[in-house]
């Protein structure tokens, strides 16, 4: 869920730089007037406006209860393009950064049991998990922390004594090898799980838990990029006939909610083309994706297998 | 103009992953044996085992609206009615089909896969006598045909895309290879003899229209190339693979021979 549907910038001030390994710079960001800061969601990022230029999504990986500060930890990524570099060579103690509101791409549920996948500095989000959590109580909670070494593990320390009698697995690369994932995904149970990581390691633990409910597996990974090219983003869907309002979710179609609701239309290629499912457009833009409907059949009509909402929602109804 | 098959599947439930066949004996007027022997159907939904009427694929789970069923492999032994289910190799399931016990942990599997709410499952359909082609809709003739691929055709739509594609994103019974792209847009209502004189002979009935399940890729169960739409863009048509019927007895393996009508002689 959004923490804030604003994306307004804020200015904020560097209370505090400390170096957690080698490559890892942690901020601390307060507001200049001491005043307290937009109430943000454990999983939740900022996006920073860094002094190369480039704009950089940090997750907050602090106690986001605290409201007074936002805490980041950036890594220097050598190959990239300046921003994490320009990050931790040139801000210091007392500057100022300009930042988004926090948004919330990797929702924390309430779960009888976690498991929680960290590799590198993908553990800033799910040391806030965490955090939470251990705030809530949660009782049966599972780190595994991937790294290439120790030195090269930030929080370890604070994690080690965190996480005091729950299980924590804590994997080093250069020591341990490839870690064998399947004695900790066989049996899903009621867990949910979150997956902080690189790409490869995503697609790793996609591909090794299709046989869980896909409601628990959470990454913060390229959901709402369709196989159309465009970014698909949620929506409210209302059927005129009834009256009834129906959320259509990013990796959700209009016309899979549809069914899911209930209600039965017509489909066949599902792609598009075949111009099976068309509704009629009682209100709202459409992002037309489909390649049956005219330019002037399109102030009417939605094909719901591929079409979107460009804005908040669409009326639909039955031809 | 002769090609060979690269290579025969049979999808023993509807939706559910392919299984490679090193040989497959087919009788004239059947489709493959055990091809879409079962199917998960919704509940609360079309599919009724007693009063059963052929219903439509939506009524189904199926990788048009269940993208992770590629992402675990199924296999099925007629013989003992056991099917195994793995991800990634590793074993999550083995069921006998035959028994009620069975039926209830393959379909509790599944209803994970698909994300039901708690209680709600699959239910399992499978009806004597028939199998759940998306062809089986169009009366008993279709049902009973085999699907065929050239995969020059598919190399072709590739070079056009500049993206790779899996075959089996096209989930036909019969893969061949060794022809020019696009020669079977020609074959409909003509002979082939598939796989020599040992095998069958068999009609090209009619081209297959490709639908949304072609869009997952079966390795990462993403649902990531939009296949229908370039199929669309390229050609203006949507149309990949034939079905033909069996007109005869005899039996297919992989390196099998295939004549296929000369487009010289096309009417």
């Amino acid at each position: 869920m959004t923490a804030s549907t604003t994306t307004a910038d804020l200015t904020v001030v560097v209370a505090a730089r400390r170096m957690l390994t080698a490559d890892v710079c942690e901020f601390e960001l307060r507001r200049r007037d001491g005043g307290l800061l937009e109430p943000a969601e454990p999983g939740a990022h900022i996006t920073v406006h860094t002094p190369s230029g480039e704009a950089r999504s940090y997750s907050l990986t602090s106690d986001v209860s605290d409201l007074g500060r936002y805490v980041i930890a950036v890594r220097r990524d050598e190959g990239g393009r300046g921003g994490s570099r320009s990050m931790i060579d040139e801000v210091n103690e007392g500057d100022s950064l300009t930042i988004s509101s926090p948004r919330n791409a990797f929702e924390l549920m309430d779960a009888p049991a976690y498991l929680l996948v960290a590799a590198g500095i993908g553990i800033t989000p799910i040391r806030a998990m965490l955090l939470e959590l251990r705030r809530r109580g949660a009782a049966d909670v599972q780190l595994v922390y991937l790294s290439r070494s120790r030195a090269e593990t930030p929080y370890l320390d604070e994690l080690v004594e965190m996480t005091l009698n729950r299980p924590i697995t804590l994997h080093h690369r250069s020591l341990h090898g490839a870690l064998d994932w399947w004695p900790l995904l066989e049996s899903p149970g009621e867990r949910h799980l979150y997956v902080c990581g690189p790409e490869s390691l995503q697609n790793e633990l996609r591909a090794l838990t299709m046989h869980w409910r896909p409601s628990r597996v959470h990454m913060e990974d390229f959901a709402g990029i369709s196989a159309f090219g465009g970014i698909s983003l949620p929506f409210v869907l209302e059927w005129q006939p009834s009256g009834v309002s129906i959320a259509v979710s990013e990796t959700q179609t209009m016309l899979g909610a549809l069914e899911r609701a209930g209600i039965d239309a017509d489909s066949s290629c599902g792609s598009g083309t075949c111009g099976t499912c068309r509704l009629r457009l009682i209100d709202g833009e459409a992002d037309h994706r489909d390649v049956v409907l005219s330019e002037s059949e399109r102030r009417d009509f939605v094909m719901p297998c591929v079409s979107r909402a460009l804005n908040k929602g669409l009326v639909v109804a039955p031809l | 103009m002769h090609g060979s098959i690269h290579s025969l599947y049979r999808y023993p439930v509807k939706g559910l992953t392919p299984e490679p066949l090193d040989r497959v004996a087919l009788e004239a007027g059947r489709a493959f044996p055990f091809d879409r022997l079962f199917a998960l159907a919704k509940p609360q939904g079309a599919y009724n085992a007693d009063t059963f009427v052929p219903v439509s694929k939506r009524e189904y789970y199926v990788l048009l609206n269940t993208d992770r069923l590629a992402g675990l492999a199924v296999g099925f032994d007629p013989e003992t009615g056991l099917i195994r289910v793995t991800v990634q190799g590793h074993p999550v399931l083995e069921a006998d089909l035959s028994t009620e016990a069975g039926r209830a942990e393959f379909v509790e599997l599944y209803a994970r896969v698909a994300d039901l709410p708690d209680g709600e499952r699959p239910v399992l359909a499978e009806q004597p006598g028939y199998n759940f082609t998306d062809q089986a809709n169009n009366g008993s003739r279709m049902m009973n045909t085999i699907s065929l691929i050239n995969r020059a055709s598919i190399r072709e739509f590739e070079a056009r895309i500049g993206r790779e594609l899996d075959p089996l994103r096209f989930r036909a019974n019969v893969y061949i290879e060794g022809l020019e792209p696009w020669v079977e847009r020609d074959w409909i209502g003509r002979e082939l003899q598939l796989g020599g004189s040992g095998g069958v002979t068999v009609r090209v009935v009619e081209e297959t229209e490709r639908c949304a399940a072609t869009e997952v890729d079966p390795s990462t169960a993403r649902r990531d190339v939009p296949v229908v739409r370039l199929l669309h863009e390229n050609y203006g048509h949507e149309i990949m693979g034939v079905f033909a019927e069996v007109l005869s007895v005899g039996t297919l393996a992989p390196g099998d021979s295939v004549a296929v009508p000369d487009a010289a002689t096309a009417a």
